[in-house]
């Protein structure tokens, strides 16, 4: 790998945001058709003429270049232990990666172990909270069974819960998977260890886009999202609650219209998956079958039904005074959640939400068509 | 910075290193690291190629990682730099984990101007986690032959400073420099290093050398030669033998002779190292007598002689070898006691330095199914740690394999998709190498001048008048039969018996003698035909060496008691030797000593771990009570690793026996080798 000291230092540069980063990468080698090594051989005047880099960007890099040495070191130490990286420029990186994140999102380097080829596959990732439903369980064993038959890869966060049985499944019937690690390759030593058999027989890829030094964290977590999503062509909700990581990246893979699969939920089972069906996901049964358009249209109408009803039932509360979600919930007897009822308000065209000092309360809109409407 | 002069950089010079000037090869090499170039220097030892880096590293801004692989060398060189005010300090495994700890803080601070490092270093993650907070303008490579495969001296260790070298951008000067490089060695560092590299060559010639050949026809023609020659020469010096029993045979005949002189190998403790080291240094003895593991980093500027009784493998070996002599530009005497049978030896090294190729696919085969270390691949496979490591280590070089650390411990990976292993490049370093060892005999039976061939040999073309040896203006020494030296070679040989090293600090057991050794003589024989032949009980003449290898070292000490070791499968042999022992010396015989579960024979396991486990808590006495308190005679026929022998000393030690003494009929010859 040429110029690997150079991608570590550019990849983590302070205060910059991928799209920030790429948008140089891409002035660097697209627009400029030279490379990393001569760009950090240009003088700061250069940056600025050739690059339009302002006074903050190239002291960020003045900083970053007094580490390429440094990085040479850890880029020894990392090729030599076998990781390899994988640089945005490069015909290894994931063509799905670039089709669903573009620049913006898209990580500029990626640490990889294991077998490369399965960047390249036709991927599924099968998503969901850390305390698992039996009946997601099932979920998860039926679809990661069924991609392994189709020779799809399974893409998993290696998460507790839902994550974890993805991948351990995927295995379990000789399919292949690739890890999106919360944290840098270099900590992961107790996973290559349990996975070792899988890493050399090529039916896994452990890969990381933090700096390989970076142990687990909450923001590594929640970043490791958008990766996941990028990686899978199609991905599967198993179980999602109504908060935490699962809820906020499958609402922000429907907000870049991607197409999510998401197992319907029977009656009863403390589940927000059939609000995300709502907002837009695809609903399918246990075996991950999409649900004919009968049921769906069924199932669209009953929870249509349910919301539509719920929603007069708000409005006409809300006519007589301004109320919190909480307050809702607690004056229709449902046992929705305040989180819940606070998205079910946002998608009433006749609510609109108003600060009151410190709350957040919630009142018809025009009261014009209120009064029409009784009439 | 500016360009700096050369008057301003000797300025500079005189007050940091109180130096006068340069020479002008390393000038060029200095003013080229100064303008931030790559250079691969070679020069002869003792020329100054450390300046080369260490005056620019007080230059430059930041730190300069120097890689050596000589512990003594950097002790040496930072006691010189911290003596002319030069902060500098090294990381390596002599040190305790406060002082590298130490040593990486004040890197990180930028309190240091030089950092030595081991190649090892890179392996270490505190290392690689410490480094991308220090600052670094520099980085230097000492000893840089041991990056080729075609040099005498490869190092694994130095194909990470490769990677290194290819990843560090290619504004930072590096400095890589070596004593002894062929050009064929020169040309494949150069393209290991890729990129633009100066290369710096300097004359090889020891003009202060004075290089002698003795024809030998035998080695006790080499002992007698000794005996009557080193007292004779000027000063301190070091024999070179090839093996290391060799050099215990010389030390032992010096000791008989009362030639002062101390024995030296790499199976030595580092303490006893450190301290032959100090005691050559000091003048404290005549000789020292060594293997090749002795010399490499030793600051002594006025070794006086160096004698070879072996030739090496090649003529890069023997010129790095002496070149460790006469460092103080006075005469020197260089001599090699030369018999052309002694190919044997060095042949067997060149053969046998790989392993079969079926022991390479059982390897892969362990690899691929689990993450193991090289103790896991002894075990489980039944090699030795030679076989294991020289297997692991050319398998790396091929990308089959690759070290991964867990915890800092080192394990092998296989490497997905490599390609199968290639044995045919080792036939190809086996050709190159047998053409060295005909050219070091060429060197032997030159009429040319000596020093003549080996500089045109290892690089060095340019034009000199050559003299200074036996084929140019020196005199021709032979080996002139003595009466006085042979009469005193048999008395050494009636009394010189091997000894059994077997002491340890928890067991009671001494070390003891063996008759014999087993390749050596017509003895090793005698005991196969009795053992595996069917040929009956040790003869008499075994019995006859065996007492006096005891009365030569234990006439006075009284015992209590013989036992001998339980067989593993050849019958009552050892039974009735040590019943005839206990006849002769009158001392009391029990046959208590049994073992309590069946056991593989010794020889059969091909390496310590498992030839411990095969003994360990195997023994067993009928009634414990016999030994408590006793000086026991412990009889055995052969042997090897020495295993059994500490096993059963362990064992009455927790029993309660005050002494115990083994005496063997036969030592083998360097058991754990390939």
């Amino acid at each position: 790998m040429q110029h690997a000291a150079y991608w570590i230092t550019i990849s983590h540069l302070q205060r910059w945001t991928n799209a920030k980063i790429n948008d140089l990468i891409k002035k660097i080698y697209i627009d400029n058709g030279a490379n990393l090594e001569s760009f950090f051989s240009l003088s700061e005047n250069d940056w600025r003429e050739d690059y339009s880099l302002d006074d903050n960007q190239v002291l960020s890099l003045r900083e970053a270049k007094e580490q390429v040495p440094n990085n040479a070191f850890l880029a020894e130490s990392l090729l030599h232990q076998g990781y390899e990286l994988i640089p945005l420029t490069s015909e290894e990186y994931p063509p799905t990666m670039k089709e669903n994140l573009k620049m913006s999102y898209s990580p500029p380097l990626l640490y990889v172990k294991g077998n490369k080829q399965l960047l390249m596959e036709d991927s599924i990732a099968i998503v969901g909270s850390r305390n698992a439903s039996a009946n997601g369980m099932k979920f998860t064993e039926n679809v990661a069974k069924h991609a392994t038959e189709k020779y799809q890869v399974v893409v998993s966060g290696f998460a507790k819960g839902i994550d974890r049985a993805a991948l351990d499944f995927a295995m379990q019937y000789t399919g292949q998977s690739i890890i999106v690690l919360p944290q840098g390759i270099t900590t992961f030593a107790s996973g290559f260890k349990t996975y070792y058999k899988h890493i050399v027989r090529g039916d896994l890829l452990v890969l990381s886009a933090f700096h390989p030094h970076a142990p687990w964290s909450v923001g590594l977590a929640m970043a490791r999202n958008p990766i996941i999503y990028g990686l899978a062509k199609n991905i599967y909700v198993a179980d999602s609650s109504n908060t935490g990581g699962t809820w906020e990246g499958v609402q922000d893979g429907l907000r870049k219209c991607r197409a999510i699969y998401i197992r319907k939920t029977d009656l009863g089972e403390e589940s927000a998956n059939n609000e995300l069906i709502a907002l837009g996901g695809v609903a399918v049964d246990l075996h991950g079958n999409q649900l004919s358009s009968d049921e769906i249209e069924n199932a669209a109408n009953e929870q249509k039904e349910i919301l539509e009803d719920l929603a007069d039932n708000i409005v006409e509360l809300l006519a007589e005074k301004m109320l919190t979600a909480k307050e809702i919930c607690a004056s229709l007897d449902t046992e929705m959640s305040y989180q819940r009822m606070s998205i079910l308000l946002k998608n009433i065209d006749d609510v609109e939400k108003v600060k009151v000092g410190k709350s957040t309360k919630y009142r018809v809109k025009d009261l014009d068509i209120f009064d029409l409407r009784l009439g | 910075m500016g360009e700096m002069t050369r008057h301003e950089a000797e300025e500079i010079l005189r007050k940091r290193f109180k130096i006068n000037s340069f020479y002008d090869e390393q000038w060029e090499a200095i003013s080229r690291i100064l303008r931030g170039e790559r250079i691969l220097l070679i020069q002869k030892t003792g020329f100054g190629k450390s300046l080369c880096y260490q005056f620019p590293a007080i230059c430059f801004e930041h730190l300069t990682i120097v890689f050596s692989p000589l512990i003594a060398l950097m002790r040496d060189q930072i006691s010189s730099l911290q003596a002319l005010g030069i902060a500098a300090k090294s990381i390596h495994s002599g040190q305790s984990i406060e002082e590298n700890l130490q040593a990486i803080e004040e890197a990180k601070q930028g309190l240091l101007k030089i950092l030595y490092i081991a190649p090892e270093r890179q392996e270490n993650s505190t290392w690689r986690d410490e480094i991308k907070n220090m600052k670094i303008s520099m980085v230097a490579i000492d000893e840089a032959h041991c990056i080729s495969q075609w040099g005498h001296d490869f190092r694994p260790s130095y194909r990470r400073i490769i990677n290194l070298v290819q990843q560090l951008p290619k504004y930072l000067p590096i400095l890589a420099t070596t004593a002894t490089a062929t050009k064929q060695v020169e040309e494949d560092i150069a393209s290991q290093m890729s990129g633009e590299l100066t290369i710096i060559r300097g004359n090889l010639l020891r003009d202060n050398f004075k290089l002698y050949v003795v024809e030998v026809e035998s080695d006790d023609e080499k002992l007698m030669w000794l005996a009557h020659n080193v007292p004779r020469l000027e000063g301190t010096g070091i024999i070179y033998t090839g093996t290391i029993s060799d050099t215990e045979t010389i030390n032992r005949w010096f000791e008989h002779l009362q030639i002062p002189s101390m024995a030296y190998s790499g199976k030595l403790k580092s303490e006893n190292r450190v301290e032959i080291e100090e005691g050559l240094i000091n003048n404290t003895w005549k000789c020292v007598i060594s293997t090749n593991a002795l010399g490499m980093g030793i600051d002594k500027p006025d070794i006086r002689f160096i004698i070879h009784t072996q030739f090496p493998q090649s003529p890069v070996h023997y010129y790095q070898e002496i070149g460790r002599a006469g460092r103080d530009g006075k005469p020197t005497v260089i001599i090699l006691l030369y018999n052309p049978e002694d190919r044997d030896l060095p042949e067997y090294f060149i053969e046998n330095a790989k392993p079969s190729k079926n022991l390479y696919q059982i390897i892969i085969n362990s690899i691929q199914n689990d993450l193991l270390g090289q103790l896991e691949l002894m075990k489980k496979n039944n090699m030795n740690q030679t076989q294991v490591r020289v297997i692991c280590g050319d398998l790396l070089e091929q990308n089959i394999i690759r070290e991964v650390y867990f915890e800092n411990r080192r394990k092998y990976e296989f490497i997905l998709n490599s390609e199968p292993f290639d044995h045919s490049f080792y036939e190809k370093v086996k050709e190159a190498k047998r053409k060295e060892l005909d050219a070091m005999m060429d060197y032997a039976e030159t009429t040319n001048a000596r020093m003549e061939y080996l500089c045109k040999h290892l690089g060095d073309s340019s034009d000199r008048e050559f003299t200074n040896c036996d084929n140019t203006n020196l005199p021709k020494h032979y080996y002139r039969p003595n009466d006085h030296w042979e009469n005193e070679l048999r008395k050494f040989r009636q009394e010189d018996f091997p000894i059994l090293t077997v002491e340890s600090k928890k067991s009671n057991i001494i070390n003891g003698v063996a008759g014999s050794y087993y390749g050596a003589t017509n003895v090793g024989d005698v005991i196969h035909k009795c053992k595996y032949e069917n040929g009956g009980n040790f003869p008499n003449s075994l019995l006859q060496l065996l007492l006096k290898a005891f009365n030569a070292n234990f006439r006075k000490m009284k015992f209590d008691l013989i036992l001998y070791v339980p067989p593993t499968v050849s019958g009552d042999l050892v039974r009735n030797l040590a019943e005839r022992v206990s006849n002769t010396l009158r001392i009391p015989i029990s046959h208590d000593l049994v073992k309590i579960r069946k056991t593989s024979a010794q020889k059969m396991l091909h390496n310590q771990y498992l030839k411990r486990d095969n003994v360990e808590n195997v023994f067993s006495l009928k009634d414990p009570q016999i030994v408590n308190g006793k000086k026991i005679l412990l009889i055995d026929d052969i042997y090897g690793s020495g295993a059994t022998i500490k096993e059963i000393g362990k064992f009455l030690t927790e029993h309660g026996a005050e002494l115990i003494v083994p005496i063997v009929l036969a030592k083998t010859v360097g058991s754990d080798k390939l």
